[in-house]
């Protein structure tokens, strides 16, 4: 089987359940926290990889975070369900599945008042069913029913949240990271086209040619109800485009007559496109009607509850497929689910799907009123973000420390420091320690942002050290600031900045940064570390090309170490 | 105890248990990073039944580092 590339888009760290699945290429958001600014951005890695699937997984307590205002959260389902949408029309060659949401009750509270949880969960299911009706590629995920399946204290793990914002259990994981194969699968293998059916105590219980059709069990309710309960399954299956067939060591008469006259009997002789009841055996059957119907023998499932008949065709047919019967036929529902998964799988929706779709369509125009942000620019603006950068003073020396120890994706030097060591460097002539913090509309992402600047030659800065966290990441906030910081430099008589790149494996976003600055001479490049030192003359112009979408506020002494 | 707790390791970080030692640890294998360190701590509570309290799991740099708190559970 080849492989498929897929995204995996996350408010949460995904990339233990990206780790899980092997059978295919999965990448994932530097950054998780970025799922939307990923989407909106047709440039980004996301789309860059040309993937033939991206999954939103999305979690919904995540989502809710720091917010109260219910009529404020379902504005922001809202947009973000439009730019969703957005890219799904901009790449109609990708199929994005769109996860449900899981809002589990946040907080303590009287019985009297309202869970919006619940309304948040149905805004959101409306949202994507809507644009899943609308929208050919766009395909929903349904997280919410696995997780009502197996139960939130199975799939959530605190200790893995607190640990590494990890919101799922290694249990949930792997059921989420199964599904995800499933759907991934199902793009590379084609699925199975024919079920073939043996009848006694398969389709009923008991056998018509011995109990006769009033002895045989198969009813509306009670022990026979286990049997039409099947039925149900298969006719759906029948509904969705499966080729049905019947292969049965009966008298056809009598078999004939259960069909037709039988009142539990859901499947009728019309939904069977072809039938062999006779006492002949199995595999010669299923081979003559493969014959018949102009398929292959390896797109056959073959169901029968007798293990002989089963091991028969096995050895004559080893293309077919033959799933063992289940010893419980209380479980007949339940295993037919699972051939159905391992088999049948598909994605597509069925043509009464569609026609359902039409009417859904009427309504869509909501979408279409909905956000109309029409670029990454726009939707950075959008986010009304503040930068706050200030010379790190006492304060800040600890939390500065510690994003020069654990941040390694947007980090060019990756240069680690100590609490002391940045007290130090901040006090020597020449050196500054610079720390920003990023507010946006969504809320304060904290100081999440160093950088520091040595002056070498009388008018050379050398940028020692610019990291950032990966939440504010792909808003070319370090473009905004390094823009400021030249032109703090140039005012006080620097003309030259020397930007050093050391590579890492994790530091691909801060390659790019640096791959975009404008006008740099490669000054020494080391073989042995990679490590490669830009100089920039910044006595006229700046190497930043991006535009702002940042507010830059700055404390006025800034450069005041540096200039003395 | 200590061959099923290599055995879990080997499965958390898709590596054969041939391997793993008691003494190997995080700074002995790539696949061994921070994430491989949450995923096998969650194996080693759900497959024993024990909690590893939070501030003691980046503490664990060895495999038999586990041990006692198999041990507390027996």
């Amino acid at each position: 089987m080849n492989a498929a590339k897929c995204a995996l888009l996350s408010n949460v760290n995904v990339e233990s359940i990206a780790r899980q699945i092997q059978r295919h290429e999965v990448h994932i958001a530097q950054g998780y926290g970025a799922w939307t600014q990923e989407l909106a951005d047709p440039a980004s890695a996301t789309f860059g990889l040309r993937p033939s699937t991206i999954f939103l997984i999305i979690d919904g307590a995540e989502l809710l975070r720091g917010q109260s205002e219910l009529q404020l959260i379902l504005a922001e389902l809202d947009e973000h369900l439009a730019w969703i949408e957005r890219a799904a029309e901009l790449s109609p060659d990708i199929k994005f599945f769109v996860s449900t949401i899981d809002v589990p009750a946040r907080a303590l509270r009287p019985v009297k008042e309202e869970r919006i949880e619940r309304r948040v969960e149905e805004h959101w299911q409306k949202g994507i069913t809507l644009a899943s009706a609308s929208s050919s590629n766009l395909y929903i995920f349904d997280l919410k029913q696995l997780i009502e399946e197996f139960g939130r204290s199975h799939l959530y793990s605190n200790k893995r949240w607190y640990l590494g914002g990890l919101r799922f259990s290694t249990t949930g994981e792997r059921l989420i990271a199964g599904e995800l194969e499933r759907i991934l699968d199902a793009q590379m293998v084609a699925r199975k086209k024919c079920l073939l059916l043996d009848l006694d105590n398969t389709l009923w219980g008991g056998v018509i040619g011995e109990d006769g059709i009033n002895g045989i069990q198969l009813s509306e309710t009670g022990a026979g109800a286990r049997y039409r309960d099947f039925q149900l399954r298969i006719r759906e299956l029948g509904k969705m485009g499966v080729i049905l067939g019947l292969v049965s060591k009966n008298n056809e008469a009598d078999a004939l007559e259960v069909l037709e006259t039988h009142e539990h009997m859901l499947l009728k002789k019309d939904d069977f496109a072809a039938m062999k009841i006779n006492w002949s055996p199995k595999a010669e059957n299923i081979a003559a009607l493969a014959q018949d119907l102009d398929i292959g023998t390896d797109s056959i499932v073959f169901i029968d509850d007798n293990p002989l008949e089963r091991e028969a065709v096995k050895s004559a047919l080893p293309e077919v497929t033959v799933p063992d019967f289940p010893a419980d036929t209380c479980e007949l529902s339940s295993f037919f689910e699972r051939v159905y998964k391992e088999c049948f799988f598909t994605i597509e929706s069925t043509e009464e799907d569609r026609r359902r779709t039409k009417t859904y369509l009427a309504n869509a125009k909501r979408a279409a009123e909905r956000t109309t942000a029409s670029s990454i620019d726009e939707f950075l603006d959008g986010l009304r973000t503040k930068i706050l950068l200030t010379r790190a003073g006492d304060e800040d020396f600890g939390r500065a420390a510690q994003l020069t120890q654990k941040t390694n994706q947007f980090n060019l030097t990756t240069r680690r420091y100590t609490e002391q060591e940045l007290r130090t460097l901040q006090s020597t002539l020449g050196a500054s320690v610079y720390i920003a913090s990023v507010v946006d509309k969504y809320g304060d992402n904290g100081k999440v942002i160093v950088g520091i600047l040595r002056r070498e030659a009388p008018g050379t800065a050398e940028l020692d050290t610019f990291l950032m966290s990966c939440r504010v990441l792909g808003r070319f906030i370090e473009d905004q600031i390094l823009d400021h910081l030249v032109s703090e430099l140039r005012r006080d008589g620097f003309s030259r900045l020397r930007v050093s790149f050391m590579p890492t494996r994790k530091n691909a976003p801060a390659r790019a940064f640096v791959e975009r600055l404008q006008g740099g001479q490669l000054v020494s490049s080391d073989t042995e570390s990679g490590e490669q030192t830009w100089e920039f003359d910044i006595s006229t112009a700046s190497p930043v090309t991006k535009a702002a979408h940042a507010e830059l506020r700055t404390t006025h002494e800034l450069l005041a170490e540096v200039a003395s | 105890m200590v061959e099923k707790l290599i055995e879990i390791v080997a499965g958390a970080l898709r590596v054969p248990a041939s391997t793993l030692t008691p003494e190997t640890g995080p700074g002995d294998l790539q696949a061994w990073d921070s994430l491989a360190q949450i995923n096998i701590v969650s194996e080693i509570e759900a497959e024993f039944g024990v909690s590893i309290p939070i501030e003691q799991v980046t503490e664990i740099q060895h495999i038999r580092d586990f041990l006692p708190y198999l041990e507390l559970k027996s």
